[in-house]
Parts: structure tokens; C-alpha cells; sequence
């Protein structure tokens, strides 16, 4: 299992636009992979699930896979959350 | 239970229809909060008898407490309450709009404790505020999966992202089926000890479909369609067929989903492309209900046969 935490960098936190690229992305792994934040556990290829975290800029998030493409799946989300969802040059 | 520092604001009762609050005293101290899970009717304590009386625990007078209560001389009176506030309950609800003398509820005033009068007889407000309290302080847990109410029965539906649950919902909720959640639900233990799934303010009512992106479901098909939340039954679990794997062909096997410290029944349903899956959810739910009623299965139906 890979876990990895990060912080929320873009102005508009895990907004409905942003979830929605992070569960496309986390759509292509074998992995189970889940963000966890609060306490709350939710499915990252779901984006409905996401969007209940309501996870703003400046907070901590957790990513956690479990799978046979665990460790890539964690480095290229952990990558999307880098690049602000490359939604801000 | 365990009793947790957050609380329930006492104004919080106010909202729900159900406690049926008529008149509030002593309104300043609304905003206190109630810390323990259970609601306790004082009795004996109002004589002096304090044992297992719970601290923060909303308190009821019935008919009994009021009744000796209003029928004490003022000192003895001030004497039994001292005992009773001496536990600090955060407030006093009154059962069938019974009347509590002018004094007694100054002397509560003093000592911080609102007071709230209802209608509804005290066994009835006891059920019903436990409900509402329970679902505060239960242990919470959140579930990936889609809740609906399939024939009475509450129906948890799971399996990997992107294997159809959500079409497969809406289909049941075409052929009249009504459903809690989609996507995430949240379950707590009532009262009674079970496990209830409810919807996420957030998300109620949104159904993610691929393609289309996130519709409305009471837009769609109507307030029907929808239920607030649904005491669980049986867990329904797709996973796509695998022709390597030995599936139960007999109805032997007994599976148990584990949800907040219950075994929940489960069948494991194998899905390929075209298996038509809302009717397959619809027999499996009325299997379930022929077997808990007790219909023999297969197995047992020829062993008799033998004998």
C-alpha cells in the first residue's frame, strides 16, 4: 500500500472541475485508491465522493493506493495536485 | 455509547417536528448542549435517589415528576431540586404539556436549565428524542455504494468503480424503487442497535452517469424516486465475472458484510456485459425475503426429498 500526503495548492481547493480530473485520472489505475481527509475516506474514482470532502486550498490531503500500479498511481496524482490541476499559469 | 464533548445544542430539538416542542422557559440557556445520548426520566432522583442518574442527559418529566414536584411545600421542593441540579442536566422537557409551578421553573432559571414543553406523552418522547440523539452521537461511518429501498428492504449495492451500479440504480428507480444514496452513504446505529444508511446533505439527490456528467434525480423522476434514509438488510456485492473463479452455485455459502460492529447478510453477484442487473438485484432481494420468511431453499428441499 503507497500512502503520501500533500497540501492543496490552487486558489479553488478540490472544486467540482478539479474532482473531476482527479477521478478521470484515478479512473486509469488497477489501484483502489482513496483520499482521505478529515477523517472521511472516500473513493477517489468517484467524483461525487470527492466533492464531499469539500477540501480547500491549504489543507492536508492523503492519497493512499492499494494495487498492482499503487506507486505510479500515488506519484501521478500526487502530480495533478502539483500542478494545480493545471488550471492556473 | 460513547459520550463525546461536542454535543447537541438543546435549540436543535426545537427543529425537529417530531419532539412536537409547544412553549420554551427559560430560553437563555437554549444554546447549552446535550452530551449524553440518553434520555433519562428522573423519578426516584427527585426524591433523593441519585445513582444512575447520566450527567448531560436530557432529562423528561412525566406525569409523576410534575405531579410531586407541584405537590411539595416550597422548601421541600427547593431541597429536591438541589439534588437533582446538583447532576447539572442540560434540560428539562415536560411530556404532555403538563404544568410545572412558576417557582420551580424560576429555580431551574437560576441554575442554567431550560425547559421545553411538548404535547407528546412521556414514552413517546423518550422514543423519539432517542432517535434524534442517537443519530447525533453514533459512531459514524461512510460507504462507497448506492442505498435504495428495494421492496421494504434496505439495499446496499457494491462493486468497483465504473461496473454499473449507478445505471443499475436507475433502473430500479424506474421500475418504482426508491433510493437513499448514490455513490457515498453514511451509516450510524439507531437506537435500536442497526445500522441506518442516510444520504450526504452535500451530494443528496446528484447521480453521476458517465457521459452525461451529474443529474438530478428528483428532476428527473420525482420526489418519489427519494427516501431520506433506510435501516440496512442485506448488501448486494458485483464484482465482474471471472471465469477462473468458482462461483456458489448451490446457495450454500453465507456472507457477511461487516458495517459498525454488525454482520450484515451479503450475496456476491458475478457481472458480465449484458447481464441484465437490476433484475437480477430485484430476484436476489426477493429470494432474501423468501428465505428470511422462512421458504426452504434448494439444499434443504432435497434432503427431505430423501427421507
Amino acid at each position: 500500500m503507497e500512502k503520501e500526503k500533500i497540501k492543496i495548492t490552487n486558489k479553488l481547493g478540490l472544486h467540482a472541475r478539479a474532482a473531476a480530473k482527479l477521478s478521470h485520472l484515478a479512473n486509469n489505475f488497477n489501484s483502489n485508491i482513496f483520499l482521505i481527509f478529515n477523517g472521511d475516506k472516500v473513493n477517489a474514482k468517484s467524483l461525487l465522493g470527492i466533492l464531499t470532502l469539500a477540501a480547500s486550498v491549504g489543507n492536508d490531503i492523503t492519497i493512499e493506493a492499494e494495487g498492482d500500479d499503487e506507486s505510479k498511481a500515488v506519484s501521478e496524482i500526487k502530480g495533478l495536485f502539483e500542478r494545480k490541476f493545471d488550471e492556473e499559469s | 455509547m460513547i459520550r463525546s464533548k461536542k454535543g447537541v445544542e438543546i435549540s436543535s430539538l426545537l427543529n425537529v417536528p417530531d419532539i412536537s416542542i409547544k412553549k420554551t422557559f427559560n430560553e437563555k440557556w437554549l444554546n447549552k448542549k446535550i452530551t449524553h445520548p440518553d434520555t433519562q426520566k428522573p423519578g426516584l432522583a427527585l426524591a433523593g435517589y441519585m445513582e444512575f442518574v447520566n450527567r448531560g442527559s436530557l432529562q423528561i418529566f412525566g406525569k409523576t415528576e410534575t405531579g410531586y414536584l407541584n405537590s411539595l411545600k416550597p422548601a421541600e421542593c427547593k431541597k429536591s431540586l438541589d439534588g437533582f441540579i446538583s447532576l447539572k442536566p442540560p434540560a428539562v422537557i415536560i411530556a404532555e404539556e403538563q404544568k410545572l409551578k412558576p417557582a420551580i421553573i424560576e429555580i431551574l432559571n437560576i441554575n442554567r436549565i431550560s425547559v421545553l414543553v411538548s404535547d407528546l406523552k412521556s414514552s413517546l418522547l423518550i422514543s423519539r428524542t432517542s432517535s434524534f440523539l442517537f443519530k447525533h452521537f453514533s459512531k459514524k461511518v461512510r460507504i462507497n455504494g448506492v442505498l435504495m429501498d428495494i421492496m421494504g428492504q434496505g439495499i446496499l449495492i457494491r462493486g468497483e468503480s465504473g461496473i454499473g451500479k449507478s445505471e443499475t440504480a436507475m433502473e430500479l428507480i424506474k421500475k418504482g424503487h426508491q433510493l437513499i444514496s448514490d455513490d457515498l452513504i453514511e451509516f450510524y446505529l439507531d437506537s435500536n442497535d442497526e445500522p441506518v444508511g442516510k444520504y450526504i446533505d452535500s451530494i443528496k439527490k446528484w447521480i453521476e452517469v458517465r457521459g452525461l456528467g451529474i443529474i438530478n434525480i428528483v428532476d428527473m423522476f420525482g420526489f418519489g424516486a427519494m427516501l431520506e434514509e433506510k435501516k440496512l438488510d442485506l448488501v448486494i456485492d458485483m464484482e465482474s465475472w471471472d471465469p477462473k473463479k468458482k462461483y456458489d452455485r448451490l446457495g450454500e455459502e453465507s456472507l457477511y458484510f461487516p458495517i459498525l460492529g454488525k454482520d450484515i447478510p451479503m450475496f456476491k453477484l458475478p457481472v458480465s456485459v449484458g447481464r441484465n442487473l437490476s433484475t437480477l438485484i430485484e430476484i436476489t432481494v426477493k429470494y432474501f425475503i423468501s428465505r428470511k420468511s422462512g421458504s426452504e431453499s434448494f439444499l434443504e428441499h432435497l434432503n427431505r426429498e430423501k427421507r
